[in-house]
């Protein structure tokens, strides 16, 4: 019953790329949704007029759509019938930790560049296009982390049985 | 004055440095073997941590969520009353992540059933029990963070209201995009239960084969 190459707690790492998936790109969109929300909130008492350029908060949500995406397919592949190798365990724990950990930096920079240049625009309506390209920069952090991990995910799907 | 955190961080690192040392220097590096730990383990140990993680942490995250955004409506409420009605709905948002956290638990503690020790440890439990703790892991995390996101957009949605009627349902907008990741982590935590069995019983030989009792 127990192999060599797929022994029984493989599913561990496989569960902590999931895991890590989710939680770090949440962690990473709940902040950038958070502090870009104060900026936004901050623009409405004075200019109320404005208010309706909640972009940060749309490209933070996206961050965790990625994460989602990642965790979906990495969990996709778990199941206690199947034999998992445990280098696909440990694959999908690098996968999942790509996508996180890139999500929880994109999240950051979006919070920050979401509230600053919201609090700018008050002032200067045409630093609105600037802003819009530093976000796009910065949400494309989060999307080189997804495509590391799909990528990494391919590989750990095609790796042979026991 | 501000580094007091190497020194907070240099010692559990001298500790590990020191066991490490020890284990390598007395011919017991062998008895370092994460396989072996992950595979004599109970998988009680997994699901009921994870059941109480998701509930801990989904609980917690809703706490910190209504006093952040509690104590800006009662704050702002000083000054201008009208807004402690229309702002309890931020509360609402925030409790909803705990009503999640609930939710969770009883479905993982569905599947913790009572299996006796010598015919726990098959594979379908092993998986069973990393599901239910990563499970419980990421939906109790990502409803901590779902609910201080919508705290803090909940508190500045109530100063805003407070300084303009019209602003509150522009910044729900914000609140309700918060409040979409403790969706999202129940249900990854859906899926990740989906394949897995409750705990069930094996057969007496193959059962004990996995597992070694005794740590040498």
């Amino acid at each position: 019953m127990s192999s060599e190459l797929c022994p029984p707690y493989a599913p561990f790492f496989g569960f902590a790329g999931v895991a890590s998936a989710m939680i770090f790109s949440t962690m990473g969109a709940a902040f950038g949704t958070a502090k870009s929300g104060i900026g936004i909130a901050g623009v409405g008492t004075f200019k109320p007029e404005l208010i309706m350029k909640a972009i940060p908060v749309v490209m933070a949500g996206i961050i965790a759509v990625y994460g989602l995406v990642v965790s979906v397919l990495i969990a996709g592949s778990l199941h206690p019938s199947n034999d998992y190798p445990l280098a696909a365990g440990f694959i999908h724990l690098g996968a999942g930790m790509s996508c996180g950990i890139t999500g929880i930096a994109a999240g950051y920079a979006i919070g920050l560049i979401g509230d600053s240049c919201v609090r700018a625009y008050v002032h200067e309506q045409r630093v609105f296009v600037a802003m819009v390209l530093i976000l796009i920069f910065a949400e494309v952090l989060g999307l080189y982390g997804l495509i590391v991990a799909l990528l990494m995910n391919t590989r750990a799907t095609t790796i042979g049985g026991c | 004055m501000a580094y007091y955190s190497t020194y907070y961080a240099s010692f559990p690192s001298f500790l590990v440095v020191v066991i490490a040392l020890y284990l390598l220097f007395t011919d017991s590096g062998e008895s370092f073997n994460v396989g072996r730990y992950l595979e004599e383990t109970s998988p009680f140990v997994w699901g009921s941590l994870g059941a109480a993680l998701c509930i801990g942490f989904s609980v917690l995250g809703a706490g910190w969520g209504i006093f952040l955004t509690g104590s800006s409506i009662l704050g702002g409420g000083v000054r201008t009353p009208r807004i402690s009605t229309k702002n309890l709905i931020s509360i609402i948002f925030c409790e909803v992540v705990a009503i999640y956290g609930v939710i969770m638990g009883i479905v993982y503690s569905a599947k913790l059933q009572n299996v006796p020790e010598p015919v726990l440890y098959t594979r379908e439990n092993y998986f069973t029990g990393f599901a239910l703790f990563f499970g419980g892991l990421t939906v109790g995390v990502c409803n901590l963070f779902c609910g201080i996101c919508v705290g803090v957009a909940g508190s500045t949605a109530a100063l805003a209201d407070a300084s303009d009627p019209n602003l509150f349902v522009k910044v729900l907008v914000v609140e309700v995009f918060g409040s979409v990741l403790g969706l999202f982590g129940l249900i990854m935590g859906l899926l990740m239960i989906g394949n897995a069995t409750e705990f069930t019983a094996g057969s007496p030989v193959t059962s004990r084969a996995l597992a070694v009792p005794y740590v040498y």
